[in-house]
């Protein structure tokens, strides 16, 4: 395991008006590692994930990939400068993104939506886009779909479509906002099937989820997030067998068959 | 009654001069042409000053769209044939002139990019927010994520308003005879000064009007029909 | 600018009658709109022998071009028709027309989007085909087409520009008879186009108020 951690987030604080939603979570992700992040709703855990990558840029606290802050840079005099957005785009490529509403982009048939990223932003050749998107579509066993629109495929095929068009850009980590919860529950196990094959492979993840047991068997750290502050985090060996927290006990029972 | 009735449809006047009135019929379409272009450019740019993050621009934007969407096509095509180039003559110190389908053009295309900006922009507001945000997460720049997620899909939903309103801006086109473009209505009201036979000629102009037209709007409201289908599935 | 006073606010006069003349055609062309609208539509709909002909009159009135239209209507309709007399008449006949075309569509559209439901819930409580047609569906008709007539009348005002060009006092034909006789174009003309183009933005914006009221009175979704 590398000294740096692959994602380093330092005390992020944000708010929305008035409301405080984050307020100040730290927390490491070390390559190849699964973290996930638990909550009510309302905890801000959406809200971290998109803090991490950008999306919602955050009031105060950093965001590390490999030890650079997303939200600075050094200039050429060598002084400290907020980093402009352009550049921040190209951060974001090491970072992909698994949305809870999907967010397939619905005039591109599914491969059309794999390629797009690679093709427009990494400036692959458009053979060399396709033959990696294919692997992708591979991985999320959906290659029979290559050429359908996204409004045929039903909510799990789609998310994992979805998940084929994040691994296309080979990032260093996956974020995964509440990816099964928009789905019916017969659906969920196909995509927490990829994910669990994802972590078992090697893949750097942020799970935001409400799926406890897949928290517990696949993560190596989880987190629970409550009113955007980390009430407590560990192995989930201990973590849901032992919790220390009062509010973690009653949040875990509510979710005890 | 039933003498004015054989008059106004004795279209043979109107054959026998179908040469020029085709002509003119060519310029309208010309003129059609040209101020579309002109209409879908400003409107697609009023339509993104009216979404863009920073007040000044939207309030620009929405002034552009204001003025044009209100203001009548005729007025429009007076002022800007007669208005305007005295104003730029005051301000460079020269006489200006318009040629008459410039400034047909001008005014038609700026009329009409006001409907068209707000078409624009109900398409853009239309698009749900995550698919820009999916755009942003994986490093697509603004630019990228507008020309190859926004307008691709503003013009699958917006395709068949948009039609119609092409449809409009060529009956529009009739008025230009106004500041004598030598147009289809320009050669009628020539040729009924030469003939002194103007029911002829004014009824065949809104027949063959009626005609193109029709045929026009039926097609379009079968595509959109389709379209809609198609896009909405 | 003393141009400008000169030019225009001590010619307010003429500028007004001719406003003046504006708004009267407009009036009279859209409320003859309405009710033809409301005739063709109704024809169109109820009365199976005529249907072809209201919907050929709807689909003419629709699609010729207003200029074209009143031309028609100033130079042919008089020796055919031995009407309309005045130009005046021409006017707002021809403006009336192209609207109830497009009213006449409205109007369909509102009645066939009437739940059907509804009809049935009435004749179950025993109401008549006219009752039920007069306090159940054309109620809704208007509430639903309420910011598409006002937007018809908007499109009036706007074509009513052209009625100067038959010789009608409107504004138009006021402000160009001003620059004819002082040849100043630029203070006059701008502020007709000024005065035209607030006119229509105050009906646009009434419209525009209308139909956020009658959606969240009535939770109608038509515009």
């Amino acid at each position: 395991m590398s000294a740096i951690p692959r994602i380093r987030v330092v005390d992020v604080h944000k708010r929305f008006g008035t409301l405080e939603v984050l307020r100040g979570v730290s927390f490491d992700v070390h390559a190849g590692n699964v973290v996930s992040v638990i909550g009510a709703s309302g905890s801000g855990k959406s809200t971290l994930l998109r803090c991490i990558n950008y999306l919602e840029k955050p009031n105060s606290g950093e965001v590390y990939i490999e030890g650079e802050p997303l939200g600075s840079r050094l200039d050429a005099g060598g002084r400290r400068r907020p980093r402009p957005l352009a550049d921040i785009n190209k951060m974001r490529r090491e970072l992909g993104v698994v949305f809870q509403q999907y967010n397939l982009w619905p005039h591109m048939t599914v491969l059309g939506n794999v390629v797009e990223a690679p093709i427009r932003v990494r400036r692959l050749p458009r053979a060399e886009a396709t033959a990696l998107a294919e692997e992708c579509l591979r991985r999320v066993q959906l290659t029979d779909k290559a050429g359908e629109y996204p409004a045929r495929l039903s909510g799990g095929q789609q998310q994992r479509a979805a998940i084929a068009r994040a691994l296309a850009m080979r990032p260093k980590a996956m974020l995964f906002d509440e990816p099964t919860s928009s789905l019916d529950p017969e659906l969920t196990d196909e995509v927490l099937g990829v994910m669990r094959e994802l972590a078992a492979d090697g893949t750097t993840m942020i799970v935001a989820t409400h799926e406890m047991d897949f928290a517990r068997e696949v993560s190596d750290r989880v987190i629970f997030l409550h009113d955007g502050q980390i009430e407590e985090e560990g192995a989930p060996a201990e973590l849901f067998v032992r919790p220390k927290s009062e509010r973690l006990g009653r949040f875990l029972s509510k979710y005890r068959k | 009654m039933s003498e004015g009735l054989r008059q106004a449809f004795d279209l043979s006047l109107f054959w026998d001069y179908r040469v020029i009135l085709l002509h003119g019929f060519a310029v309208n379409v010309l003129v059609f042409l040209c101020a579309a272009v002109l209409a879908l450019s400003a409107g697609l740019g009023a339509a993104l000053l009216r979404v863009n993050a920073w007040f000044p621009l939207r309030w620009l934007g929405t002034l552009h769209v204001e003025v044009f969407r209100n203001a009548p096509d005729y007025v429009m095509l007076v002022w800007v044939h007669f208005v305007l180039p005295l104003i730029i003559g005051l301000a460079i110190r020269r006489r200006v002139e318009f040629h008459p389908f410039a400034s047909a053009v001008l005014a038609l295309g700026l009329v009409y990019s006001g409907y068209f900006a707000e078409t624009f922009r109900a398409g853009i507001q239309a698009i749900p927010r995550g698919n820009l945000d999916a755009g942003r997460a994986f490093g697509m720049s603004e630019r990228l994520i507008l020309w190859r997620i926004t307008l691709p899909q503003v013009v699958r939903r917006m395709l068949p308003e948009a039609l119609n309103q092409f449809i409009s801006l060529f009956k529009a086109t009739t008025i230009v005879s106004l500041i004598a473009v030598p147009d289809l209505m320009y050669d009628v009201s020539m040729v009924t000064q030469q003939e002194m036979r103007p029911l002829p000629l004014y009824t065949g102009a809104a027949l063959a009007y009626f005609l193109v037209i029709f045929i026009l709007a039926s097609g379009v409201r079968a595509f959109s029909e389709r379209w809609r289908r198609k896009i909405l599935a | 600018m003393g141009n400008w006073e000169r030019l225009v606010w001590n010619q307010r006069d003429a500028l007004l009658s001719g406003f003046t003349v504006t708004v009267e055609v407009c009036v009279i062309a859209f409320a003859a709109a309405i009710v033809g609208g409301l005739v063709l539509c109704l024809v169109r709909l109820y009365v199976a022998p005529l249907r072809p002909v209201a919907v050929v009159l709807i689909e003419f009135f629709r699609d010729t071009p207003i200029f074209v239209q009143l031309m028609w209507v100033a130079y042919v309709w008089p020796e055919l028709f031995g009407f309309p007399r005045s130009f005046f008449a021409a006017g707002w006949i021809a403006l009336a027309l192209q609207s109830s075309g497009y009213l006449a569509e409205t109007f369909r559209a509102g009645i066939e989007g009437v739940p059907r439901g509804q009809r049935e819930a009435a004749f179950s409580a025993g109401m008549s085909p006219l009752q039920t047609f007069a306090r159940i569906v054309m109620p809704q008709v208007a509430l639903a087409s309420a910011p598409s007539i006002v937007n018809q009348f908007t499109v009036i005002v706007k074509s009513s520009t052209l009625i100067s060009v038959i010789t009608v006092p409107d504004l138009m034909s006021q402000s160009q008879r001003l620059v004819n006789i002082w040849y100043e174009p630029i203070e006059i003309l701008t502020a007709t186009a000024a005065i035209y183009i607030v006119f229509v933005f105050l009906i646009s914006a009434t419209g525009k108020l209308l139909a956020d009221y009658l959606r969240r009175r009535y939770g109608l979704a038509m515009a």
